[in-house]
């Protein structure tokens, strides 16, 4: 009983380490929000450096604390080999890299381009969503990768974000958007979600990449499969089930954050939920993988009622109808 | 008397008597001789360029870098390091107009195309050469800083919100 408590108590220590630094980053994005001037997110990692594919190693090797814990007879074999098999869980979390992350984001690109109507291709649209977009992107918390935007054929009203900042509207979106701080709360909520990287973290967490110590692009290059499992179960998380509900919020609060911080009117997505709101039947992605229009429109509404300037601030409607009408 | 004249000082507030290091978030961020974006341009920082904040001025931080001072959009800032070390330090980060010309490509992204392995992904799934264009041409679209600014000024935004 005492092995056993022992060993508990350092695999606590280990765990404990690292859902303390899970708690001060969540502390960070709490505190980074409705502040002047707003406490910042971490800056971009540089992608770790490669190293060889890791492979599980439950049966391998027996140093550090779990083999210095079996040599000592605090636990017992099976016990250490539960513990290893929790190091390695534990192991598999390591974030994904920049260069992993493109491939990966590319890949679904490739994936949205191909189920939501293809690219509608008109230029001078795309330049204008452009430029509102890396306007968002510019004040995000994650301001240093580049962001590439682009319009999907669909009737539709559909937006999406892959990793390694693609973003996706659909034209069928862009008839329903009345202005361009909405348009700036739409893509500021799709930025926050390449930002917090929150489908890296999904993926980072799933099943898909357990056994894996880091994913590099010799794995992704030399393994396909490995690339096509991933690309799948992001594809059903983004276009199926939807995210956790949680952080769709929270991509929600940045992207009202980020748009205010470039100087919209912040109210634009909160305002985007009422006519989303009525657009509900039509078969978006947008009902069944995310919160109720009027889940999000409430908390968006709490949130707006902190910028004491907000109402100064512009919607710029006529630059929006006036880089829009004829377009779509 | 003293502590009146203290709490005046710290009610002020704008310029506070402290210095803290902040961070660039991203490679071409001006910095100003003003708190204007109007104003003479000193220069650009790079991402992860640390800067002393002397103080907030309405949206712009007033910052010292490498012995000269100036002002940068308080968005543009970070308090949080990045990772591996930043983009170096001093003046060599402070880039002049000149180098800056040189230097501009396009607003947030670096031209590098479709990578390999999503491509060659694309072709093992069967997805059509057309997406696979529409992915490298959504890469390629190139946006100038200049032209960014512009449509910032002209929309009152980001540096030029009031």
């Amino acid at each position: 009983m005492k092995k056993i408590v022992i060993a508990f108590m350092s695999l606590g220590i280990t765990l404990g380490l690292v859902t303390a630094s899970w708690s001060i980053n969540f502390g960070d994005i709490l505190n980074d929000t409705l502040k002047q001037p707003p406490k910042e997110e971490p800056a971009p990692k540089p992608a770790p450096a490669k190293e060889a594919p890791a492979t599980n190693s439950q049966s391998g090797g027996g140093g550090g604390l779990i083999g210095i814990l079996e040599g000592t007879g605090a636990v017992d074999k099976k016990t250490s080999n539960i513990l290893r098999g929790a190091g390695n869980l534990v192991k598999s979390l390591q974030p994904i890299g920049w260069e992993e992350e493109r491939a990966i984001g590319g890949s679904l690109a490739l994936e949205v381009f191909s189920r939501f109507g293809g690219q509608y291709k008109n230029e001078k649209l795309q330049r204008y969503i452009s430029l509102v977009g890396l306007s968002v992107a510019g004040v995000s918390d994650r301001a240093d990768i580049p962001y590439h935007f682009a319009i999907l054929n669909s009737d539709t009203p559909n937006a999406f974000a892959a990793p390694g900042g693609y973003i996706f509207v659909s034209s069928g979106l862009l008839r329903l958007v009345r202005n361009e701080a909405e348009l700036a709360g739409v893509l500021g909520h799709e930025v926050a979600h390449v930002a917090k990287r929150h489908a890296l973290k999904t993926i980072e967490r799933s099943k898909t990449l357990q056994g894996f110590s880091q994913l590099t692009t010799s794995i992704l290059d030399s393994d396909p499969g490995v690339l096509e499992n991933i690309v799948k179960e992001m594809s059903e998380t983004l276009f199926t089930k939807g995210l956790d509900q949680g952080l769709e919020f929270e991509a929600d609060k940045f992207g009202m954050e980020y748009a205010y911080r470039v100087g919209y009117f912040p109210g634009g997505l909160r305002d985007f939920m009422k006519v989303l709101n009525k657009a509900q039947g039509s078969g978006s992605a947008l009902f069944s993988t995310h919160p109720t229009p009027r889940a999000r429109y409430g908390k968006l509404n709490v949130q707006f009622g902190h910028y004491a300037d907000a109402s100064k601030a512009p919607t710029l409607a006529k630059r929006y109808s006036s880089n829009t009408q004829g377009q779509l | 008397m003293v502590s009146g004249a203290l709490l005046l000082v710290l009610s002020i507030g704008s310029i506070p008597a402290w210095a803290a290091t902040w961070y660039v978030k991203s490679s071409k961020t001006p910095m100003t001789a003003e708190p204007s974006a109007r104003s003479k341009n000193l220069g650009y920082l790079s991402a992860g360029q640390p800067v002393n904040v002397l103080g907030t001025e309405g949206k712009f931080m007033k910052v010292s870098v490498g012995g000269k001072e100036g002002y940068v959009f308080k968005f543009k800032l970070t308090q949080t390091a990045p990772e591996g070390g930043g983009g170096g330090g001093g003046l060599d980060a402070l880039m002049g107009d000149q180098k800056m010309a040189a230097a501009e490509t396009s607003s947030g992204s670096s031209i590098r195309g479709l990578s390999p392995i999503s491509e060659s992904y694309g072709k093992g799934k069967g997805i059509s050469p057309a997406h696979i264009n529409s992915v490298k041409q959504m890469e390629s679209l190139s946006i100038p800083e200049s032209q960014l600014d512009q449509f910032q000024a002209e929309g009152g935004l980001g540096p030029y919100a009031n």
